[in-house]
């Protein structure tokens, strides 16, 4: 299962491209690649990082009171809401990036952080809704009803008790949502041409051409990228689990 | 990684639903809605819809309006000369009806099946072996879960490049593994003969895919109360008659949910065939996804494209159907 | 298609997804609709894909001295290769379109066709002493919206050590390439390393053969062309060339070479800079004909300038006078030297190919070079799509070649 990482890691440590045969292990790890692509693609880190805390910002105030009617009111048409955001689900991620290209060359959003953040969110906004109202469900009504009772509106009761309550579900929403807007290339290549704004999947996409033949500071590269998700895996292992399964873990 | 978001999306409504169908359907809190005339109780509704606008209209701007796009599309003549005179004109069907009698369309339809079926049986078959395998306790177990996880989360040019090395006929790992073992003799052409790319491919989208299903079943499996394996030991039942008569019956719901979304999201996969074998050779691994995508940006032919990423959501919302089906008693709450 | 930006199939793949949506953003209205500062004098914008060294900065400095003749300020925009073209589309779209704009050769015809392109002939360029093949690659219907100053072609490199110690001259009829691929093949070595990728590049790698025995894009269903497939096939079946070419961009293929699994490639001069780094001692021929004394015809590779129709007559005309300028006689001989390639015009062509040995190969067949979009126009995708599908098909597929090239004419 691992391997491929393995690999990945045994591949950024050396030289040479993929047209000899890669040794077993880096015998002699060299640092260069790692060095290299940390100047290289420092400043996309930044700008991934910014991109992917935006999306995740973005997403968890648009989902959460959302997600919060859904699970808590009594709207006649919620399961149709919910229909609609699965079948949001089944759309190609092209077919999203081609419309948001004429739209956002219109709005002047193209080559822009917020331009990325918006789209990013697509994937975290439907992803965000349903671990959210997953978790909201089983929030008992009474505790909200006593706020309201004690002359809070429905705005403060749910800013105050609700979203305290929820903490589980805005973290797992929130590190998911991270994560899609991390991987993120399809958009990354749809919506930016110049280098003030360019995601590092975007970055590693352009090394390939730059450094056809020495895959080092490539996989280094993606060594590099791979990080916060590996440390957000580690710290946040509970919450991952409980993301993935929605809530199905109580 | 969209198709990654859609997966977990579904997902976790489904672990949602099973779990609700278990408990005997959760019921939502009451309040008393029986008549909603006097205007305070209007006002209530206006506070309590005034949540979901911003998710709303998210929603329509960010998806409502591209499907409608692409529709529209279908049914027009939208190639390279639309763009500088702005004239698309409609054609009726003459897209559908191109692309569905193209001699590739039956190939990449063929394709898209054996690649869809042998995906999600291989996900799912090593996703539950190794859901099980995790629900005994050990040492790093924690840990290990987490670095399991990590093929969904590398971005996925990282992983084309590097399987397609590992893949390499002359001097890819996997090549220089079997060719120390005894019984196996040349190099077989993962990537470039036509009998083995599909099943390079799918392998790879296996390997992508197995931490998914592996993370969903795993919490499924925690859902299963202990009590019942102990009383089942009671009666005999260990091992894999345990498994057949307790453990099955019970993930059935999540068993469901695993599976129609991972049709649904396989259906969409494009980008790791496209870094494999762009659809070679000989188009072997060609589906209705790439063929969509070569329509479009290699012949320019967007109207075209545009029908088969129609066929391709209509496909998709057949098995959406059938999902919401099995799932109608969870969601209709 | 001397694409000097040659990604790998997966990228290129994964990226020109996006390619219709790459963006235009002119930062800074550079294209403002006839700017004219108080200066007076307006700007324009030169968009090309010459996104990486030592290309750039050659580039680069032709525009600013073009600029300055012409007493023009400019903006440069470059876009990675395989988004040009979407790209370009797009700035139709929004009304975007750069003033002066380089095409890859083939592309012309299509970009034309859509009447994105203004007609030169209005701004009097001329094409004397061009040779013909470059002017009918840049002409879409009887009108030119297109000069090219350099070109390229591909052609066999050879390693010098690895032929030497085998003790083989580098071939140059069909016979010979087979032979000698074949006995250069041992000790998990390959005689010869080519590009047989499903994409126009691996249509443009296999065209020196096609076109060479007499093949023609109009109807690949030949027995001509099945003649030059044969040739291939039977290389690969012989094990001459790995099987994994079928996935090999040219870059891919230069790896091979530079790593020394190859005794021979099928390649461009764009390479030069990177063998040069890696210090393999080569030499370029032509690429081997059918028979002995047979011409071999090669495809013409490399970019045309145009002058997109912005709709303000006078930053076209300079934008004209730009185009001129990059295809100047001294501009030409700077522009080849700089990138290893060929001027365009045949006479000095020729006097640069006897002063520049390396390049010699390349520059005798500039007088000889066939467009790929000289019969078909702007129809030539297609027959390309064509082409590279029969050629999987019979290398990989299991078709023979004479059935492989039917089912693809037939589509």
């Amino acid at each position: 299962m691992l391997f491929p990482l393995y690999w990945m890691v045994n591949v950024s440590l050396q030289s040479g491209g993929g047209a000899v045969a890669t040794p077993w292990f880096p015998a002699a790890p060299s640092l260069d690649g790692y060095v290299r692509a940390f100047n290289d693609q420092g400043h996309n880190l930044v700008t991934s990082l910014v991109v992917s805390l935006g999306s995740v910002v973005l997403s968890l105030v648009i989902a959460a009171p959302a997600a919060y009617a859904l699970a808590q009111f009594r709207i006649r048409w919620a399961t149709w809401v919910l229909f609609g955001v699965l079948i949001t689900q089944m759309i190609p991620g092209i077919v999203v990036a081609n419309a948001l290209y004429s739209a956002f060359s219109d709005l002047g959003l193209l080559n822009s952080i917020p331009g990325l953040i918006l789209a990013d969110s697509t994937a975290g906004v439907p992803f965000a809704i349903i671990v959210m109202r997953a978790f909201m469900g089983s929030i008992p009504p009474s505790i909200v009803e006593a706020a309201r009772v004690d002359g809070a509106g429905q705005l403060r009761a749910f800013v105050s008790v609700v979203l305290p309550m929820s903490r589980n579900a805005l973290i797992t929403a929130g590190l998911f949502t991270f994560l899609f807007a991390w991987g993120d290339f399809l958009f990354a290549l749809t919506l930016t041409t110049t280098e003030d704004v360019r995601p590092v999947t975007l970055g590693l996409y352009q090394y390939i051409g730059t450094y056809v033949s020495d895959w080092s500071p490539i996989m280094a590269t993606a060594v590099l990228s791979s990080l916060p998700a590996i440390v957000l895996l580690l710290v946040a292992q509970r919450y991952v689990a409980a993301g993935v399964t929605g809530g199905a873990v109580k | 990684m969209s198709t990654r978001a859609d997966a977990g999306t579904l997902a976790s409504a489904s672990g949602a639903a099973a779990r609700q169908s278990r408990d005997g359907g959760a019921t939502p809190p009451s309040r008393d809605g029986r008549s909603g005339r006097s205007s305070a109780r209007t006002k209530a509704r206006i506070a309590e819809l005034a949540f979901l606008v911003p998710a709303l209209v998210y929603l329509v701007l960010f998806f409502g309006y591209p499907v409608v796009k692409n529709v529209l599309m279908g049914f027009q003549e939208y190639t390279t000369k639309t763009f500088f005179t702005g004239e698309a004109p409609f054609v009726g069907l003459d897209n559908y009806s191109a692309v569905l009698s193209s001699s590739l369309f039956d190939k990449a339809l063929l394709n898209t099946v054996l690649f869809t079926a042998g995906s999600i049986l291989g996900q799912f078959v090593l996703g539950l072996a190794i859901a099980v395998f995790f629900r005994r306790s050990f040492p790093l177990n924690n840990v290990l879960r987490a670095l399991l996880l990590l093929p969904w989360l590398v971005p996925l040019i990282a992983s084309a490049a590097v399987w397609r090395w590992i893949l390499d006929t002359d001097y890819g790992a996997l090549n220089r593994f079997l060719g120390a073992l005894p019984f196996v003799d040349g190099n077989p052409a993962w990537l470039t003969s036509t009998s083995l790319a599909l099943i390079a491919v799918i392998g790879v989208n296996i390997w992508l895919g197995i931490p998914f299903n592996a993370t969903i079943l795993y919490g499924g499996l925690q859902e299963i109360p202990e009590e019942l394996y102990e009383a089942g030991a009671l009666d005999g039942a260990t091992g894999w008659r345990a498994f057949r008569h307790i453990t099955w019956p019970l993930l059935r719901p999540v068993v469901t949910v695993v599976l129609v979304l991972g049709v649904v999201y396989t259906l969409k996969v494009l980008d790791i065939i496209l870094g494999l074998t762009n659809g070679g050779p000989a188009n072997s691994t060609q589906t209705i996804a790439t063929y969509s995508y070569f329509t479009s940006f290699k012949e320019f032919d967007f109207g075209q494209g545009a029908a088969l990423g129609n066929v391709l959501v209509l496909l998709s919302l057949l098995f959406a159907v059938i999902y919401l089906r099995l799932n109608r008693k969870a969601v209709d709450e | 298609m001397a694409r000097r930006r040659v990604l790998t199939t997966a990228l290129a793949a994964g990226a020109a997804v996006l390619l219709p949506f790459s963006l235009a953003a002119c930062g800074g209205g550079s294209s403002d609709e006839g700017s004219t500062g108080s200066g007076g004098s307006a700007k324009l914008t030169i968009q090309d894909y010459y996104n990486d060294d030592p290309g750039k900065t050659v580039w680069e400095g032709v525009y600013k001295a073009c600029a300055q003749t012409a007493g023009v300020e400019i903006d440069i925009v470059h876009i990675p290769g395989s988004d040009l073209i979407a790209k370009v589309l797009q700035q139709a779209q929004s009304k975007t379109m750069p003033d002066v704009l380089m095409l890859d050769n083939p592309d012309l015809q299509q970009i034309a066709a859509s009447g994105a392109l203004a007609d030169l002939s209005q701004f009097d360029v001329s094409t004397d002493g061009y040779a013909d093949g470059i002017v009918k690659a840049s002409t879409y219907d009887g009108k030119l919206y297109g000069l090219q100053p350099i070109t390229n072609s591909i052609a066999l490199f050879y390693n010098k050590k690895t032929l030497a110690d085998a003790g083989i001259q580098p071939p140059q009829t069909w016979d010979e390439l087979k032979t000698a691929s074949a006995a250069l093949t041992k000790d998990g070595k390959y005689g010869l390393a080519l590009s047989a990728i499903n994409t126009y590049e691996g249509t443009w790698q296999f065209l020196p053969f096609f076109w060479s025995a007499g093949g023609d894009e109009k109807d690949i269903n030949t027995p001509e062309a099945a003649k030059a497939l044969q040739l291939w096939v039977d290389m690969f079946k012989a094990g001459s060339i790995s099987q994994s070419a079928v996935n090999w961009t040219q870059a891919d293929v230069n790896d091979q070479f530079k790593a020394g699994n190859a005794a021979m490639m099928v390649n461009g001069p764009w390479q030069f800079p990177s063998l040069a780094e890696s210090g393999i001692d080569y030499g370029v021929v032509p690429i081997p004909a059918p028979q002995a004394g047979e011409p071999t015809v090669s495809p013409l590779g490399g970019e045309t300038w145009t002058v997109p129709e912005t709709g303000n007559k006078d930053k076209q005309a300079k934008a004209a006078e730009i185009v001129k300028c990059i295809n100047s006689d001294d501009n030409q001989k700077l522009l080849a030297e700089k990138n290893n390639t060929v001027p365009t015009k045949t006479a000095i062509a020729e006097e640069y190919g006897a002063t520049n040995p390396a390049v010699k190969g390349f520059a005798d067949l500039v007088p000889d070079l066939r467009a790929r979009t000289g019969e078909l126009g702007d129809k030539w995708p297609d027959a390309a799509t064509k082409i590279y599908t029969a050629m999987q098909e019979a290398i990989v597929g299991g078709k023979t070649p004479e059935q492989a090239l039917a089912d693809a004419q037939n589509g």
